[in-house]
C-alpha cells in the first residue's frame, strides 16, 4: 500500500485550534499551541485562517539541513523522526522547511516536528471541518483541485 | 493547598502611574465562589475600586479575567472579562471578548490582568511570559484600530500571532461607548471600557505565550469533549449559527414583530427579507471564522464591493450591529451596514450604542428637535445611509453633533432637549429585541447591572416557546436565566455553547479542569452570589429601583402594528415579582439575609 499523507484545505479552516490542543495533549499531556506541531495563523486582515502542517516531504530539508544527524524518516509511515539526544535546537530545519512546520520546544533544547501520531493523527481525527486530512499520497491534491475548479466554475470568490 | 489543575492561580497587576508589574496569587476561594471572569472581576472590583470613583479617573481599574477553562478544550471557553466602573453607567460593568485573546493571557501564565493607575504619556503593554514591558505608544496615538494592531505587531518582530487589544481613537477620546478591540475584530464592546482604557493613556495590550496549561484530569476530559464535538455538529441551533451566525435570527425575530425599527418606533422593518441570515449568507460572506476551541465558527467574515466606500470588508455582521445600525436607522442596504460597522471598528465603538445613538438622533432630526444647522448639513433622516456613516465619524472624532453624541445617547437626548427619544437603561441602549414583543427583556433591560443589555438574561427563547406577552409568572425564568448568564460568564463560556453544554455539561468542565468537586446546588449558588455581589455594588453606588427603569416608549406606546400591536408594558408589576423571587427588598436592594446566606 502507497503511503499517507498529511494534507489541508485552508479555505475549510475556521481557526478554532482544536487541532493545536489535541496534538500538545498527545505528546506532552498538556495544552499548549507552542508545543503543537499544527500551527494555525490567522491573517486578521483578511479574517484567513492558515494551518500550517509538516507535508512529509520524500526528500526532507529539513534531514538534509540537519548538520548533527537528528533527523531521519519513519520507514513506515514516512514521518520525521527527531533524535532528541542529537538535536542541539541550531534552528537550521526550521528554515530549511519550505512550509514553515517546524519549532523549537519552548522549555527543552529540541525541535518539535509531526510524527504523525504513528499513523492516527490526532489533528486529523478531531478537525471539526475536515480541513485536516490524512490521504495516499496519490490521491492527495484531488480536494484542492475540485475546491479550485468549483471556484473556477463559479466565476471565483468575492472581494478577491 | 490542593493543586487546581488548568488555573494558574496568578494574576499580573500593572500599575501605570508607577510603572510597577507585579505577578500575584489568586487565593484558591476566588474559584470556588466566583469561578472568574465576570464573578471573579466583580469581586475583586467591589474589593478595589471605592463606588464614589470617578470612572475616567486613574482610581478606576480594568480587571481582566479568564475563566477557569481558559486554554484547555472545553468547547468556546475562550471568553475573558473585563470588569470595570462604567464611564456610562456610573456603576459596576464587566464586558465580555471572545477569540483568542483570553487564551493567550492564559498561555503567558496568567488568569487574570489588573490595570491601575494612569500614565502620563501613551503606553503598551506588551508580555511575554513573566517579561513584562510599558513601551512608548505616541506613535500609534490616533490611529485606529487595524493600524494599532499591525503596527504593534510589526514593531515587535512581525510575529501574527502575537494578540493585541487596543483601542481606537474613540477610546483615546474618552467616548463612552468606545469598546477594547482584540484582533482587529473582537470587541469588548459594552459600556465604555474603551474610555477607561484611554483615560489611562494605554493604547493597547500585546500577549505571547507559551507555557502550558493542565486540566487535573486531561485525558479525562478530551474523551468527554469528544462525544460534545459530536452533539454540536448535530444541534439545528449550532448549525444554524455555522451557516448565517447570529443573523440566523433576523427571520423570527422580525416576523414576531419586536426587531428594532427607527429608534424602537417599530417592530418589523420592511426591508427584512433582504436581511436575513440566507441572503447574509448569498450576499456578503466570504469567510467563517472562530474563537479558540469553539467548534461552532459563527463568526462570518463579509466584504461588499461598494463604488462609494471601495472594498469594505468586516468581521460579522452580529444580529444587534444589523439591527441597530441598520432597521433602527431605517436602513436595510449591505453597504451602508457594513460600512457604518467598518467606521465602529475601525475607531473602536460599540456598534449597538452607535446604532442607537445614531437613530436617537434621526428621530431627533426628523421631528425638528435638531436641524442641519446642528448637525453640520448632514440631512439626519431614517434611511439615509451616507448620513449615519459621516454622523458615525464625527462621533469618533468628537466633531460638531459628534462630540455630544460621544457623551452617549441619554446626555445627547437630554442636551437636544428631548430625553424622551433615548431609548436606554441606566445610560445604556437595549440590543435590538424590543422588549414589548417579549416581556422578560423588560426585566432584563431594566435589572442588567450594565444597562439595557440583553445577555444578562436572554428569554426571547423560553418567552416565544410561550406566552411572549405575559407580564406575571415569568420571574422564577428570568432569574433562572440570569444564573446561568452569570455561571457562563464567570465560567468563561461563550453563550452560544449552551445549545448544547447545559449546567450538567458545564459543571462536569469545571471539575474535569480544575479538580474540584462541586454540586450542581453549589454551581447555582456562585450565579446567584455573583448577581447579588454586582446588585449591591451599584446600590451603594446609589443605585435604587428608579434606576432599574426603562424609556417612556416601551411603557406607554403601544406597539403600532405587526403582531406585537398594541403591547406596551407594565414594569412595576414585573419588577415587583422579580425582586420578590431574588430576595431583594421593595427597592431592589438584596436582603441582609439574602446576602447571608450566599456568604457575602
Amino acid at each position: 500500500m502507497s503511503r499517507k499523507v498529511l494534507t489541508v484545505e485552508k479555505s475549510k479552516c475556521i481557526g478554532c485550534r482544536i487541532c493545536e490542543q489535541w496534538c500538545s495533549l498527545t505528546h506532552h499531556g498538556v495544552i499548549n499551541p507552542a508545543k503543537a506541531r499544527v500551527k494555525v495563523t490567522r491573517i486578521e486582515e483578511s479574517g484567513v485562517d492558515v494551518p500550517v502542517i509538516c507535508t512529509q516531504c520524500s526528500k526532507a530539508a529539513c534531514i538534509a539541513a540537519c548538520p548533527e544527524g537528528a533527523l531521519s524518516k519513519n520507514s513506515k509511515t514516512g514521518a520525521i523522526k527527531v533524535d532528541k539526544e542529537k538535536c542541539t535546537a541550531c534552528r537550521k530545519c526550521v528554515t530549511a522547511c519550505p512550509n514553515a512546520a517546524i519549532s523549537v520546544h519552548p522549555e527543552d533544547e529540541y525541535v518539535l516536528i509531526c510524527d504523525l501520531c504513528n499513523g492516527k493523527p490526532k489533528c486529523v481525527e478531531n478537525c471539526p471541518e475536515k480541513a485536516l486530512q490524512y490521504l495516499p499520497i496519490e490521491t492527495s491534491e484531488r480536494i484542492y483541485r475540485s475546491k479550485v475548479v468549483r471556484d473556477t466554475a463559479k466565476g471565483g470568490k468575492r472581494c478577491g | 493547598m490542593a493543586n487546581l489543575g488548568a488555573v494558574n492561580e496568578k494574576l499580573l497587576r500593572v500599575n501605570l502611574t508607577t510603572g510597577n508589574a507585579i505577578v500575584e496569587d489568586i487565593p484558591q476561594e476566588i474559584y470556588t465562589k466566583y469561578f472568574g471572569g465576570r464573578g471573579a472581576g466583580t469581586r475583586y472590583l467591589f474589593d478595589e475600586v471605592p463606588t464614589d470613583t470617578d470612572p475616567l479617573s486613574e482610581n478606576n481599574k480594568l480587571i481582566f479575567f479568564n475563566g477557569p477553562m481558559a486554554g484547555t478544550m472545553a468547547p468556546g471557553s475562550n471568553k475573558i472579562a473585563v470588569t470595570f466602573k462604567s464611564p456610562a453607567t456610573n456603576g459596576i460593568a464587566s464586558s465580555l471578548c471572545g477569540g483568542h485573546f483570553g487564551p493567550e493571557l492564559k498561555f503567558a501564565g496568567y488568569d487574570a490582568l489588573i490595570i491601575e493607575g494612569k500614565s502620563e504619556k501613551p503606553v503598551y503593554l506588551w508580555i511575554q511570559n513573566d517579561e513584562v514591558q510599558i513601551k512608548d505608544a505616541s506613535s500609534y496615538w490616533g490611529k485606529n484600530i487595524p493600524e494599532t494592531g499591525e503596527g504593534i505587531k510589526k514593531e515587535l518582530g512581525g510575529d501574527e500571532n502575537i494578540h493585541v487589544a487596543c483601542i481606537g481613537p474613540a477610546g483615546e477620546n474618552l467616548n463612552v461607548i468606545a469598546c477594547i478591540t482584540a484582533e482587529r475584530h473582537r470587541e469588548f464592546g459594552r459600556p465604555g471600557a474603551g474610555a477607561v482604557m484611554g483615560s489611562k493613556n494605554l493604547k493597547a495590550i500585546a500577549i505571547k505565550g507559551t507555557q502550558d496549561v493542565k486540566p487535573a484530569k486531561a485525558g479525562k476530559m478530551a474523551n468527554y469533549v469528544k462525544e460534545l464535538y459530536k452533539e454540536f455538529a448535530n444541534n439545528p441551533k449550532a448549525n444554524a449559527r455555522r451557516n448565517y451566525g447570529t443573523v440566523e435570527m433576523v427571520d423570527g425575530i422580525n416576523k414576531l414583530g419586536f426587531w428594532s425599527t427607527r429608534n424602537f418606533s417599530q417592530g418589523q422593518f420592511e426591508g427584512a427579507d433582504k436581511l436575513t441570515g440566507p441572503m447574509m449568507r448569498q450576499e456578503i460572506v466570504v469567510e467563517d471564522t472562530s474563537c479558540y476551541a469553539c467548534p461552532i465558527a459563527c463568526g462570518k467574515v463579509s466584504c461588499v464591493e461598494s463604488e462609494k466606500y471601495g472594498t469594505v470588508h468586516i468581521e460579522g455582521p452580529e444580529f444587534e450591529t444589523l439591527g441597530l445600525l441598520g432597521p433602527n436607522c431605517g436602513i436595510g442596504d449591505w453597504e451602508y451596514i457594513l460600512k457604518a460597522a467598518e467606521v465602529c471598528d475601525y475607531y473602536g465603538m460599540d456598534t449597538i450604542s452607535a446604532g442607537a445613538t445614531v437613530s436617537m438622533a434621526m428621530e431627533c432630526y426628523e421631528k425638528g428637535i435638531i436641524t442641519k444647522e446642528d448637525t453640520g448639513g448632514i440631512e439626519l433622516k431614517f434611511g439615509n445611509g451616507e448620513a449615519l456613516i459621516a454622523v458615525l465619524e464625527k462621533m469618533a472624532k468628537r466633531e460638531g453633533i459628534g462630540d455630544i453624541l460621544a457623551q452617549g445617547l441619554k446626555v445627547a437626548a437630554e442636551k437636544f432637549g428631548a430625553p424622551e427619544l433615548a431609548m436606554h437603561s441606566k445610560g445604556v441602549s437595549p440590543a435590538t429585541y424590543d422588549p414589548r414583543g417579549s416581556k422578560g427583556m423588560a426585566v432584563t433591560y431594566a435589572t442588567s447591572p450594565k444597562g439595557a443589555h440583553h445577555m444578562i438574561s436572554p428569554t426571547m427563547g423560553a418567552e416565544i416557546a410561550g406566552d411572549r406577552f405575559a407580564e406575571t409568572g415569568k420571574a422564577a425564568m428570568i432569574k433562572d436565566t440570569q444564573i446561568q448568564m452569570a455561571l457562563v460568564d464567570s465560567l468563561g463560556y461563550c453563550s452560544s455553547m449552551r445549545f448544547v453544554m447545559q449546567v450538567d455539561h458545564q459543571l462536569e468542565l469545571f471539575k474535569l479542569s480544575t479538580g474540584l468537586e462541586m454540586t450542581k446546588e453549589d454551581f447555582y449558588t456562585v450565579g446567584e452570589r455573583v448577581l447579588n455581589l454586582e446588585r449591591q455594588y451599584n446600590v451603594n453606588c446609589g443605585m435604587t429601583r428608579k434606576d432599574d427603569s426603562l424609556p417612556k416608549r416601551f411603557l406607554k406606546e403601544a406597539m403600532e402594528d405587526g403582531p406585537s400591536k398594541g403591547q406596551t408594558i407594565n414594569l412595576d408589576l414585573m419588577l415587583d415579582e422579580f425582586y420578590a423571587e431574588m430576595g431583594w427588598d421593595k427597592d431592589g436592594k438584596p436582603t441582609e439575609e439574602k446576602l447571608a446566606s450566599l456568604g457575602l
